[in-house]
């Protein structure tokens, strides 16, 4: 539902009344029906990573705390596998780009593949600040006791990181039709079908896991009684959204060789949270 | 049983080095079959055995042979039996005597020298003994790198691997001659609390370290690693490499470690995996890329092993034992999935005859087994899950967090080495797309490409093996466990054997499920296709009706934003040459990343070195009337200095 949300901001914000928030549920009964077009030089694993990545991405969203209620699959090292199934996710969907020998899609799966080293960068620090904070390797467990001393710059950190891995303005535009401008829509090119229903439910699905993290890295919530946090909750995840939609209204893409900066920058916001938590931590 | 077993194995081993050169299927019957009884002698010490000691009543050269065989040794033996084992069966087909009639006898009988000498390398406990073995299967690998010497290429990485080796052997001279010398005997044994050793380890973990490619004291591998047949290479990427880190764990267990060394080791292990991964991407030669990934997991292995000394060193925190559990498991599965892939990459060239990657491409259609087997260690050397590979990342992701939330000595290093290592992880991730997408995906981009073919089952046998070993290593990580637990109490007595932790049996869980619906999704997303229907059409390339092969990304594209970031050490030199004018006859584009390490800082060094012997040499020349002026020179300094002596 998230993306929806998003392009009902950029709506109002651009004074049109946009597509109904279900739109993309629509959209994945339509291509649910439609037969799939395949590239006579894609084998089968063109279509079979896109499941594989799919079911890494589910299993990362498994691993997520909702609220007072840990996750039921939580072990300790859980934050680890965390960012290695959407390794995975990137790895099935790189090659499954890379199967049609399409130079714009090469194009795509090379940028995906360049900037996500950042961008993991970024990711881990911001788990050790979590885990330096609360002394454990469990996403169920770092994310309890937030709000350290350097919240604000790890949800700043954290927010950049959602704009890059969830292909937002102003690191790509979900939206445009100049391929050689984009990162993941130029990706799935090739797809159509039920395999493009399936990438379309996977991105959503890792926009609302990367809210998620966000918000509950920075909301103390398992201190509140369940239904005050699951509001709390669903309301941030919600302005989470808006202010995605927000950016996306207000900014312009950035030149591609502006983006390792942005996410470098990002990486240094998470850094310093990790410096602050540390220091916090040792006194 | 440990020593009847190992008997068999050595007599089966003195059989396969008379057979070698004439009875090529005695010769592989009676290796297989050393080699498992060596592998079936370290099984039995893994798994609870006692370890194995021998020392005989008579002397060679001087010293009685000293064998033993504990859980350190043996995990090593048995990851020399499995890659052994698979790259002999490999080489029947790759290698066979009617292709090669002259060098495939040779290249047997070297085989055997080598196998057999790292084996005596592993059992060695006498200094004078491991010196002679070490030195024996340097120069086995040596002739086996250049089996193939007609081409020039092949010939200079020899000259070099040898030249690099000797340099690391001049330094293990030094070292065990030092040792001897001070402890009073060859012998080798526990001597940690002689604390007036700890300087010789020094001199071990620069001869040790240039074996196993340490960055910077990797420059021979590359090269050497990419020239030689890739059976050779299997071996010498997955096992001997691999020596290097045994010797280097055997002695840090048995002598005392300066904490400095300890520090270096953690810094050269971050350096090696960051740096090594990103020479790596510059690459376009298929095999140079896989030897380049071999310094980056040796950089891996390190940085674990760099860790348990540091908590060693201040009094056996609980991470050090992640840290070297990582390192140890580490060893294994690099030997596994890195032999799989040099394998896969020997097949590719058989079926094409180029290790070009910009020459290749679309080869899933001709060879489906090589390509699944190439990705899945393409997948398990990228570190995901459920795969071998991200178990030990894991353990040794664990042992960083720990380390670092632990705020003791460690952290101040923990908290780069995360981030490093997981950058390291996102690396090596990209660099494989590269690899999988460019050789095996899309349309084929040369001739030779296109008509690719299958290998036989005595190539494509041992790949599904290593595959499946990867596969389990990663499906069920807790039966691994006491094995590695065994050889990390081996190194350091004070870790205790304990059962497998239970944050272990979940992943394995989470890695059994993950793979169960992963296929199932795989399956029923297909079924799906199937039922809607499945058209195939050309390439929606945005419009263009007849996309070519040359049209498709190619692999310097395609990594061409990571180098950009590495600029500073990687120097990629370009050869551009623009279209000019109306109607542009020709222009080309080549952009290469040279040996950067090796033609900007060791070729300096090595020209003065050359520079001041030549220099020296001057002062040999023939002539015997300058030669008696020496002499005299000589006694009258020496009388001087004796009368100097003599009025003090």
């Amino acid at each position: 539902m998230l993306p929806g949300i998003i392009n009902r901001v950029k709506a109002r914000v651009a004074g049109r009344s946009g597509p109904p928030l279900l739109q993309l549920y629509h959209d994945l009964a339509r291509l649910g029906r439609k037969g799939v077009v395949m590239s006579m030089a894609a084998s089968p694993g063109h279509i079979l990573g896109v499941a594989v990545a799919w079911v890494a991405t589910a299993g990362a969203a498994l691993l997520l705390p909702l609220g007072p209620w840990a996750s039921p699959l939580a072990f300790r090292g859980d934050a680890i596998l965390f960012v290695y199934l959407l390794a995975l996710a990137r790895f099935c969907t790189a090659l499954a780009a890379l199967e049609t020998g399409s130079a714009f899609e090469g194009m795509g799966a090379a940028r995906e593949v360049s900037y996500a080293i950042l961008a993991e960068a970024a990711v881990i620090t911001g788990l050790l600040t979590l885990g330096v904070q609360s002394a454990s390797v469990s996403l169920s467990e770092m994310l309890i006791p937030s709000a350290g001393p350097g919240t604000t710059l790890l949800a700043l950190g954290f927010f950049v990181v959602l704009l890059a891995e969830n292909c937002r303005v102003p690191f790509d535009d979900p939206n445009t039709h100049l391929e050689l401008t984009m990162i993941h829509e130029v990706m799935v090119l090739d797809h159509s079908g039920p395999p493009l229903a399936v990438i379309l439910h996977g991105a959503s699905l890792k926009l609302l896991l990367f809210s998620l993290l966000l918000v509950q890295a920075v909301l103390p919530l398992s201190a509140w009684p369940w239904p005050a946090a699951i509001g709390a909750l669903a309301v941030s995840v919600l302005a989470v959204a808006a202010a995605v939609g927000l950016t996306e209204s207000l900014s312009a893409r950035l030149a591609f060789s502006r983006v390792p900066m942005m996410l470098t920058t990002a990486f240094l916001l998470c850094l310093f949270a990790l410096l602050v938590a540390w220091q916090g931590g040792a006194a | 049983m440990i020593a009847t077993l190992l008997a068999f194995a050595a007599a089966c081993a003195l059989v396969a080095h008379l057979s070698a050169t004439w009875a090529p299927r005695v010769w592989r019957l009676v290796t297989m079959a050393a080699l498992g009884g060596l592998l079936t002698a370290s099984l039995a010490v893994l798994c609870g055995g006692e370890a194995w000691e021998w020392r005989s009543a008579w002397a060679l050269g001087g010293e009685p042979i000293h064998l033993r065989l504990d859980a350190l040794s043996a995990f090593f033996a048995a990851l020399l039996a499995v890659v052994g084992g698979a790259s002999t069966i490999y080489s029947g087909s790759y290698w066979p005597d009617a292709k090669h009639p002259r060098s495939a006898p040779a290249g047997r009988l070297w085989w055997s020298v080598l196998l057999a000498s790292l084996a005596v390398v592993l059992l060695q406990s006498n200094g004078l003994h491991f010196l002679i073995a070490w030195e024996l299967f340097t120069l086995a690998a040596y002739f086996l790198i250049t089996l193939d010497r007609r081409t020039r290429e092949v010939r200079a990485a020899g000259w070099l691997y040898l030249a690099a080796s000797h340099v690391g052997t001049l330094c293990l001279f030094a070292f065990f001659a030092l040792l001897a010398a001070r402890v009073g005997e060859w012998d080798l044994g526990p001597l940690r609390d002689r604390a007036d050793l700890a300087p010789l380890f020094w001199l071990a973990l620069a001869g040790f370290g240039l074996k196993a490619g340490i960055f910077p004291l990797h420059v021979w591998l590359p090269s050497a690693h990419a020239n030689a047949p890739s059976h050779v290479s299997a071996m010498l990427s997955g096992v001997t490499i691999k020596i290097g880190v045994y010797a280097l764990l055997r002695f840090s267990g048995w002598l005392p470690v300066p904490e400095a060394a300890a520090w270096t080791i953690v810094a050269a292990g971050l350096a090696s995996a960051v740096l090594g991964v990103a020479f790596a991407l510059g690459q376009h030669d298929l095999k140079r890329l896989l030897a380049y990934h071999s310094v980056e997991n040796i950089g891996i292995i390190l940085i674990g092993f760099g860790f348990a000394l540091i908590a060693s060193a201040h009094g056996g925190a609980a991470w050090g034992r992640l840290a070297i559990a990582a390192a140890l498991l580490h060893v294994w599965n690099h030997g596994l999935f890195k032999s799989l892939l040099f394998l896969g990459a020997g097949s590719v060239l058989h079926a094409t005859g180029t290790r070009e990657m910009s020459r290749l491409g679309g080869l899933w259609r001709a060879m489906p087994w090589t390509t699944a087997c190439f990705v899945l260690g393409a997948a398990a050397i990228s570190g995901l899950p459920p795969l071998n590979g991200f178990v030990s990342e894991w353990l040794l992701f664990l042992g960083l967090f720990d380390a670092a939330s632990a705020h003791g000595a460690g952290s101040w290093a923990a908290l780069p080495g995360a981030v490093l290592l997981g950058m390291t992880g996102a690396l090596a991730l990209a660099c494989f797309v590269k690899v999988c997408g460019v050789v095996f995906l899309g349309l084929p981009r040369s001739a030779p490409a296109a008509r690719a073919h299958e290998p036989g089952w005595g190539m494509r046998g041992p790949m599904v093996a290593l595959g499946a070993a990867c596969v389990a290593i990663g499906l069920a990580p807790a039966w691994f466990y006491s094995p590695v637990a065994r050889a990390a109490a081996a190194w350091d007595p004070a870790l205790i054997v304990g059962p497998a932790p239970a944050p272990l049996l979940a992943l394995g869980a989470f890695h059994l499920a993950l793979a169960g619906i992963g296929i199932a999704a795989a399956a029923a997303l297909w079924r799906w296709v199937r039922r809607t229907g499945l058209r195939r059409a050309v390439t929606w390339d945005c419009g263009y009706s007849l996309p070519t092969p040359r049209m498709q990304y190619t692999a310097g594209s395609f990594a061409a934003i990571v180098t950009s970031w590495f600029a500073w050490i990687l120097r990629p030199a370009r050869h551009a040459l623009a279209p000019e004018g109306l109607f542009p006859a020709r222009a080309s584009h080549a952009v290469h990343t040279p040996e950067t390490v090796l033609e900007k800082w060791i070729a300096p060094a090595a020209r003065v070195v050359m520079e001041i012997s030549s220099a020296v040499r001057r002062l040999q020349h023939g002539r015997v009337q300058a030669y008696l002026f020496y002499l005299v020179v000589g006694i009258v300094l020496v009388t001087l200095a004796a009368f100097a002596g003599g009025a003090r």
